[in-house]
């Protein structure tokens, strides 16, 4: 097979056809305009390493829409890793089969297929003896782009990740900080503008300090380019922060629940969920509702000078009951005026409408 | 051109396996002597530079020049100096052994942790003291790891040695050399040569050994 | 906060890490290795200079004579240089390529047991076996010096860092790309280190190519013991020396310059 022919067969297998997706998430039902994902399916898929008796990956099966956020999250060595790296082929399935827009990956060659997905792991992997723009143009270069096409979208590409393409692109990636390191791997994968992103613990070595500021960097990015992306963490707050949807796996990557974060949240399917949720689920579940979503009191009701706005969270509108000790609080609207009131319980019922249908015990 | 006869090589070594542990015994005397020689300079000369980077450069620096000189020619170099016998390839032998030695005395010495000195000096320890009691046998593996190099380093070298008058198994290679032609040539080389690997791989074992015995029981692994 | 202030704060982050750190190019040995080895060529002409020569001498202290030793040293050490690097670099790809536990075995084996080998002893026995000459030396030279090579090709390309190579496959390189564009570049420190090792071992061992008639410098050190001139014999040995250290200089000088940027 010759490169040109496989670049064009695998660019009608994956490539950025803007579809428009639906995306459920707490209440509403959003619509992302000019998603470039891809339609993600994994059937039955299995994988058992070498001699290994017991399977890494067991009887996996999840579809995911295009232009999704979904996030893997589990505690280390329940096989996140695994699962993800068979959709690129990295690590070949031992059965099962793995489709990309309708696409079976095991039947494109896997470095074609890899061309038109973005990869990005834990320890970044920059080619430490190319310079930044060099790491960013491999695949552009793979894919045969034009010196010119290449070049303007390194710069464009470094200006997404919010690093001065005049001072980063002929830095070597030892020059750069690891928050900066991290970005360029983020830019690196999206350089041939993949629809589909393969992210393993991509904060994960970074301090936490700065990965709250990529993950708020990141989910940004994502809402102006729609990537269907496959998101590995350990860490379920940062999986609550990002994800349209959570996988939460146990042994032999088995999915316990496959929800929106608010749901997971309210209602845990099973005790090993709800121990994965840990504490404060309540806190979590309010930092994900929006004022505007919530069924609140009327604008005179408020006291004080103190005010939100309608697009803060249930969760922000706590803090500040509880910093001022104000019965009520009034919440703005975009042009400022107050159209609201809020009160602890008017938040308390927000939770309450569903306290009973989980497991009482982690919501009390 | 000579074939190779077991039978024969045998009966060689039957006739002869006086003579060849008598080379073997100076082989390893003269390898021993020049560590022995060699570690004390190269300690020596460590625990003085470690902690001066033009002291240490030119150490290491001097120690990698000679290393780069060929055998023969810093053997034969001493001959008008010294005449023929043990006493130039003792000599070339604890000069090639200095580099490993003095290299991983100073790496040792510096790879201690500045924390556990500090916790040294702190309770009252001098700066002498710190360094001979407490980074001197943190930095013990790593030193006898250059002296094993410098082992296997001269233990070939020292085959060498013997074109200049000097003792071991080298004077069976080069027996080899001027019976060229002989029925025996064969197996002299062979005998000196096979001696010499045997040899190497031996002490190597030692070293292992030495290694596990010397080393404080809690920097083991 | 805003990221124009993230950024900032990175931006201001990186200069202190901004000074790549490479070794020195401009070192102690690098400046006093040529100064010294003309200072004692010098000095060596010097001292020549104020000898009475006698006709053996001038047998062998003359331009001639030395030249021709010199190039034949030279020969013998470039040629087996180069072929050593033909054969051992490719070999050590795919030696580090077998996922055979036995291949490898076997090639540690046979570096360790080559590595206890004397070159003297193995030169000669191939003598013995084989024939006297050039040829014979030039094999014993590549035999003696292919193990650094191949042992440091090896050691190169397993030391890269696992995350760079599985990086370069998840982006779509196959694997000759991810060979020739990631693995040999980020090697090539390595590789050469072993090529430099390889190459002073050549200038060694050819001094000992007199032994079997293969001519190079060796020969004056030989003669020069043979027939009691030590004259002779200083000038084998110094100049044999100083081509040692020169080659090891140039090596050195060519693995700084052929270094990737950024490693
Ligand atoms: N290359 C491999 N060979 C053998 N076993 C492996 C390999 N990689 C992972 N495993 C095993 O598979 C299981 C899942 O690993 P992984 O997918 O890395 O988990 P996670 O990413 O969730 O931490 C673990 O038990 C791990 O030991
Ligand atoms: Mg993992």
């Amino acid at each position: 097979m010759t490169d040109s022919t496989a670049d064009t067969g695998a660019s009608r297998v994956l490539g950025g056809r803007p579809t428009e997706a639906t995306i459920r998430t707490t209440t509403t039902i959003t619509t992302v305009k000019n998603t470039s994902g891809a339609h993600i399916e994994l059937k039955n898929v299995n994988k058992v390493y070498g001699e290994q008796t017991v399977p890494a990956v067991e009887n996996f099966s999840m579809d995911v829409e295009p232009g999704e956020l979904i996030m893997f999250v589990g505690p280390s060595g329940c096989g996140k890793t695994t699962t993800m790296k068979m959709i690129n082929r990295i690590i070949e399935p031992t059965s099962g089969s793995i489709t990309v827009d309708g696409r079976d990956v095991l039947s494109l060659n896997p470095n074609e297929l890899r061309r038109h997905i973005g990869y990005v792991i834990q320890q970044i992997g920059l080619f430490p003896h190319m310079t930044i723009a060099e790491n960013i143009s491999v695949v552009p270069k793979l894919l045969g782009w034009s010196k010119e096409k290449t070049r303007n979208r390194v710069d464009e590409l470094l200006s997404v990740v919010q690093l001065d393409p005049k001072t980063f692109a002929g830095r070597y990636p030892k020059q750069l900080s690891g928050g900066q390191q991290q970005r360029v791997g983020v830019a690196r994968a999206l350089a041939a503008d993949p629809p589909v992103m393969l992210m393993d613990e991509p904060f994960g070595a970074t301090d936490p300090i700065t990965r709250e500021k990529l993950q708020v960097e990141f989910l940004r990015l994502q809402e102006s380019i729609g990537k269907t992306i496959i998101f590995v963490t350990h860490d379920f707050d940062e999986a609550v922060r990002l994800g349209d949807r959570i996988a939460v796996l146990s042994d032999r990557s088995k999915i316990e629940q496959f929800d929106t974060p608010a749901n997971i949240l309210r209602a845990p399917a099973n005790d090993y969920v709800a121990s994965f949720i840990g504490h404060g689920a309540a806190l979590k579940r309010l930092a994900l509702i929006p004022l505007y979503d919530a069924l609140l009191g009327r604008a005179t009701d408020a006291r004080g000078t103190a005010s939100l706005s309608e697009t803060d969270s249930l969760r922000d509108a706590l803090d500040l009951l509880v910093l001022t000790g104000l019965p009520a609080i009034g919440v703005t609207d975009a042009s400022g005026k107050v159209v609201a009131s809020v009160t602890v319980d008017q938040i308390s019922a927000e939770l309450g409408d569903d306290a009973g249908a989980g497991a009482p015990g982690v919501l009390s | 051109m000579t074939g190779f006869d077991l039978p024969g090589l045998l009966a060689f070594w039957g006739k002869r396996y006086d003579d060849i542990l008598q080379l073997v015994g100076q082989h390893l005397l003269v390898v021993a002597v020049a560590l022995l020689l060699a570690t004390a300079i190269g300690v020596g000369v460590g625990l003085l530079v470690w902690n001066s980077p033009v002291g240490r450069s030119l150490a290491v620096t001097s120690a990698a020049v000679i290393l780069t000189i060929p055998s023969l020619a810093l053997l034969a170099a001493m001959i008008p100096l010294f005449g023929l016998g043990w006493v130039p390839t003792l000599i070339g032998l604890t000069l090639y052994s200095l580099l490993p030695i003095i290299r991983n005395t100073v790496v040792g010495l510096r790879e201690v942790s500045p924390a556990i000195m500090e916790a040294a000096t702190g309770m009252g320890l001098s700066r002498g003291a710190v360094l001979l009691r407490i980074q001197l046998p943190m930095a013990w593996p790593v030193i006898v790891t250059g002296v094993r190099v410098a082992a296997q380093l001269t233990i070939g070298i020292a085959a060498i040695g013997a074109y200049v008058g000097g003792p071991g198994l080298g004077q069976m290679i080069f027996q080899g050399l001027s019976s060229l032609g002989s029925k025996n040539a064969l197996n002299y080389a062979l005998t000196g040569t096979l001696g010499v690997i045997v040899l190497a791989l031996i002490v190597d074992g030692l070293f292992t050994l030495i290694t596990k015995t010397t080393t404080s029981k809690g920097l083991r692994a | 906060m805003t990221f124009e202030a993230v950024i900032e704060r990175d931006v201001s982050v990186a200069p202190a890490e901004l000074g790549v750190r490479r070794a020195r190019f401009w070192t102690l040995r690098r400046i006093a290795t040529p100064i010294v080895i003309v200072l004692v060529l010098l000095a060596l002409f010097l001292w020549i200079q104020t000898l009475e020569i006698d006709s053996i001498m001038a047998r062998t202290l003359n331009a001639d004579y030395i030249l021709l030793r010199t190039r034949e040293h030279l020969e013998l050490t470039f040629i087996a240089s180069a072929l050593v690097a033909v054969l051992a670099i490719p070999a050590g790809i795919v030696a580090s390529r077998t996922t055979s536990r036995l291949l490898r075995g076997t090639i540690l084996t046979i570096a360790n047991i080559g590595q206890a080998t004397p070159a003297i002893g193995f030169i000669i026995l191939l003598a013995i076996i084989w024939q006297i000459g050039f040829q014979t030396a030039l094999i014993a030279l590549v035999a003696y010096s292919f193990l650094p090579v191949l042992r440091n090709t090896m050691v190169g390309l397993s030391q890269i860092d696992p995350s760079v190579t599985e990086s370069a496959r998840g982006m779509g390189m196959t694997p000759g790309q991810v060979l020739r564009r990631i693995e040999l570049p980020l090697a090539v420190p390595v590789i050469l280190a072993g090529l430099r090792t390889s190459l002073v071992f050549c200038v060694g061992v050819a001094t000992v190519a007199t032994f079997i008639d293969a001519g190079g410098l060796g020969d004056m050190i030989v003669n020069g013991l043979k027939l009691q001139r030590f004259p002779v014999l200083i000038t084998g040995a110094v100049l044999v020396s100083c081509i040692a250290l020169l080659i090891d200089w140039l090596a050195s000088i060519a693995e700084d310059l052929l270094r990737p940027k950024g490693v």
